[in-house]
């Protein structure tokens, strides 16, 4: 199914291609010479290109996680984004505020802190719906815009503003800084260029762990079940003792926490500092199509992650390699998502993504209505 | 069409390098030299109407006048503008052009890494991430002088109040910034001096949307300056500064669009307070052609044709023309400065 989708958006960008009297093939060779640094032909350096895909990889796997967690529990995580700026702006603040301390305390401190701004960003929406029932889906996109305010008013004229006409924060310690694979080095050449291009940081591992940490807390412990089993029908869930309320509440937190770690981790290994490009970040929700696509599993959210990495860092090259605009990169994500959205009842039906619940939904439901009536619904009980 | 020439030159290029790679010469400089300029736009994109806009006229006429290969990297965010810059410069283009005071640092970063390779930057210095310029002497910073542009204007908000041209000659003028950064605050401050100056009654309304893309929040602002009798209004907002024009045109007042000529923009839009990004871009790959790059500051102004103004759907009075050319000749002597700092 996944597979399917991503093969029915690369023959459709095809055809746009062809329709608008482009190749598609030097398109999608840019592509995969930009993503994957394989068969380039224009003089790029494959380290760099796959350096490059790693670095957009990163964030998209932690907040990959920070929406499937969610999903199994039946909630839509549309607040990765405001999740991962509330995680950036706590690292940068905690990194600015303790700058002189050394790397062994300040870097804990930081991504700990990050991780509990996205805690408590995301636990406002889990606690409105566990108590009132205020659907998660309206209030975490509402949170991205207060998250999203937040950062400029911190950056232009608030107390983190580097200085007057500047729309950045002071950089971070170099305590708090993660290092990068390679040493940042410019007189060291490696793979023919500076070692210091290969922005590749010890972030990644960090990502490979909170995806290994989803996994086990999803499939080897009780709250795990207890999250799935809320999921697949709430009712029953609270039949057998399940506390929905705590469920749904703890889940949104632990998702909050990767999502704040996934922007906590991007300023720490790449940025340094808070800048005006979060404003326009969408990491948080290319996060939302990574999930979907990598069916809400561990190892499908790192494939899934790869493959948006891929085409981010492959559609600048396309552009200048074929001379196609990098915009069709949006449009193949967009059909992705599109032909993922279009199957997705059909999956639930065929229990393939969540462990299945055939009983649990009328098969012929479209998408909307189901989160309609959900929206409707009272607040669960305890 | 374009995008066949672009694959055309591609091709042209490619049987050129190996054509001099079989002949086995390494030195570079041979008379037959294509040089190769790579641009690398900020987040507003190729149709910005505007600065990346302008910058590829002027990559554009340079490849009919030069001997150029041109190649543009659109950054769909703020997370490529090191990938792209970096691409360019592994592939050993002659001059990397960052547009924008957005880039800075990511200037910075890369011209650093490579030394051997030389970058323009438009509105920017190559920084850290203090700020602070670098002086990679591998990097040309292009300055304008957006006052000179911003006096223009002003001088034509001004005169029109002073002589009851305007909509409804209440002595009040605004301007809606984006965000508050020296580049936007040069043309307030140019086009506030130069009212006051024609109209010393005159109260100039200053807003910023924080905000250089979504038009919404740059119409707010001008609305509550429409509201409080402002009947010309200058956007310095880029993209969100559409809203501006949109507004005025709305409230049937006029309107000062910014950067490029955006007559088409709206039918309120009188005139237009000019960067020319697209001569900065030309003199920055003419000077790499000849030989003449030099690392620090360029800067462009009324003098030396790199800023001024646009009238558009306006008709100008014969008095209003004569001042307006008065002023220019005094700018362009040194007889006139406008300030770079907003005037009290």
């Amino acid at each position: 199914m996944p597979l399917g989708s991503v093969v029915f958006a690369f023959v459709v960008g095809a055809l746009i291609c062809l329709v608008t009297g482009a190749n598609p093939i030097d398109a999608y060779a840019g592509l995969v010479c930009g993503g994957l640094g394989i068969g380039c032909t224009q003089g790029e350096n494959p380290a760099l290109q796959i350096s490059n895909t790693i670095v957009f990889f990163i964030p998209l796997v932690t907040t990959g996680v920070a929406v499937a967690l969610p999903f199994r529990a039946g909630l839509f995580n549309i607040g990765a984004e405001g999740q991962l700026l509330a995680g950036s702006v706590a690292c940068a603040a905690i990194g600015i505020k303790f700058s002189t301390l050394p790397a062994p305390i300040l870097l804990p401190m930081v991504l700990i802190g990050g991780m509990a701004a996205g805690a408590v960003w995301a636990g406002i929406a889990g606690v409105l719906k566990a108590t009132v029932g205020a659907h998660e889906v309206v209030t975490t996109i509402m949170l991205n815009y207060v998250a999203q305010w937040l950062v400029r008013y911190l950056i232009i004229g608030g107390p983190l503003q580097l200085g007057p006409g500047t729309s950045k924060s002071v950089p971070i310690g170099e305590g708090a800084r993660l290092a990068t694979l390679l040493p940042a080095d410019n007189s060291m050449i490696i793979f023919g260029l500076p070692a210091s291009v290969y922005r590749v940081h010890t972030g990644l591992l960090i990502s490979l762990l909170a995806a290994a940490v989803f996994a086990f807390l999803l499939w080897r412990t009780a709250f795990g079940y207890e999250i799935r089993a809320v999921g697949q029908s709430q009712k029953a869930a609270r039949y057998a003792g399940v506390s929905v309320r705590r469920t749904i509440i703890v889940t949104m937190l632990i998702a909050g926490a990767f999502s704040g770690l996934a922007g906590a981790v991007q300023i720490a290994g790449v940025d340094h500092n808070l800048t005006d490009k979060y404003f326009s970040d969408t990491t948080g929700f290319d996060a939302i199509a990574v999930a979907l696509l990598g069916l809400g599993s561990a190892v499908g959210i790192i494939l899934a992650a790869l493959l948006f990495g891929a085409l981010h860092s492959g559609g600048a090259i396309m552009q200048s390699d074929a001379g196609i605009s990098s915009n069709l990169v949006l449009v193949l994500q967009a059909l992705i998502l599109f032909s993922i959205a279009a199957n997705f009842v059909g999956a639930i039906r065929r229990g393939l993504p969540f462990g299945g619940a055939p009983a649990a939904l009328p098969p012929e439901l479209p998408p909307a209505a189901v989160l309609m009536s959900e929206a409707a619904a009272p607040p669960p009980e305890k | 069409m374009a995008q066949k020439r672009l694959r055309f030159l591609g091709v042209v290029v490619a049987a050129m390098v190996m054509a001099m790679a079989c002949g086995g010469t390494s030195g570079g400089g041979t008379p037959t030299k294509t040089y190769k300029i790579g641009l690398v736009t900020d987040i507003g994109g190729l149709n910005d109407k505007s600065f990346n806009h302008l910058a590829d006229l002027g990559l554009e006429k340079a490849k009919t006048d030069f001997k150029v290969q041109g190649d543009v990297k659109e950054s769909k965010s703020g997370d490529d503008y090191i990938p792209n810059l970096t691409d360019f410069a592994t592939k050993k283009y002659d001059l990397v052009i960052g547009v924008g005071f957005l880039m800075q640092e990511a200037v910075g970063t890369v011209s650093g890494q490579f030394p051997d390779v030389h970058f323009a930057i438009i509105d920017g210095a190559g920084t850290d991430s203090k700020g602070n310029d670098l002086k990679h002497p591998n990097v040309q910073s292009l300055y304008f002088k957006e006052q000179d542009a911003g006096a223009m204007v002003g001088v034509m908000a001004g005169w029109m109040q002073k002589n009851g041209k305007a909509k409804k000659n209440k002595h009040v003028i605004g301007a809606v910034g984006g965000i508050s950064i020296p580049p936007v605050n040069h043309y307030i401050a140019g086009y506030k001096w130069a009212a006051k100056m024609e109209d010393p009654s005159i109260q100039v309304l200053i807003g910023y949307s924080n905000n250089f893309t979504d038009p919404a929040k740059c119409a707010g602002v001008a609305q509550s300056q429409i509201n409080s009798g402002a009947d010309v209004l200058f956007q310095v907002a880029g993209g969100c500064g559409l809203g501006v024009l949109q507004s005025a045109g709305k409230a049937g007042v006029y309107s000062i669009g910014v950067d490029a000529d955006q007559k088409d923009a709206d039918p309120s839009v009188i005139a237009s307070a000019l960067k020319k990004v697209d001569v900065a871009t030309y003199t920055a790959i003419q000077n790499v052609v000849k030989g003449q790059f030099q690392g620090g500051a360029l800067t462009f102004s009324i003098q030396n044709d790199g800023a001024g103004y646009s009238v558009d759907n306006f008709d100008v009075p014969a008095e209003l023309k004569a001042e307006l050319d008065k002023i220019q000749t005094q700018i362009k002597s040194g007889a006139l400065t406008p300030p770079s700092d907003i005037p009290a």
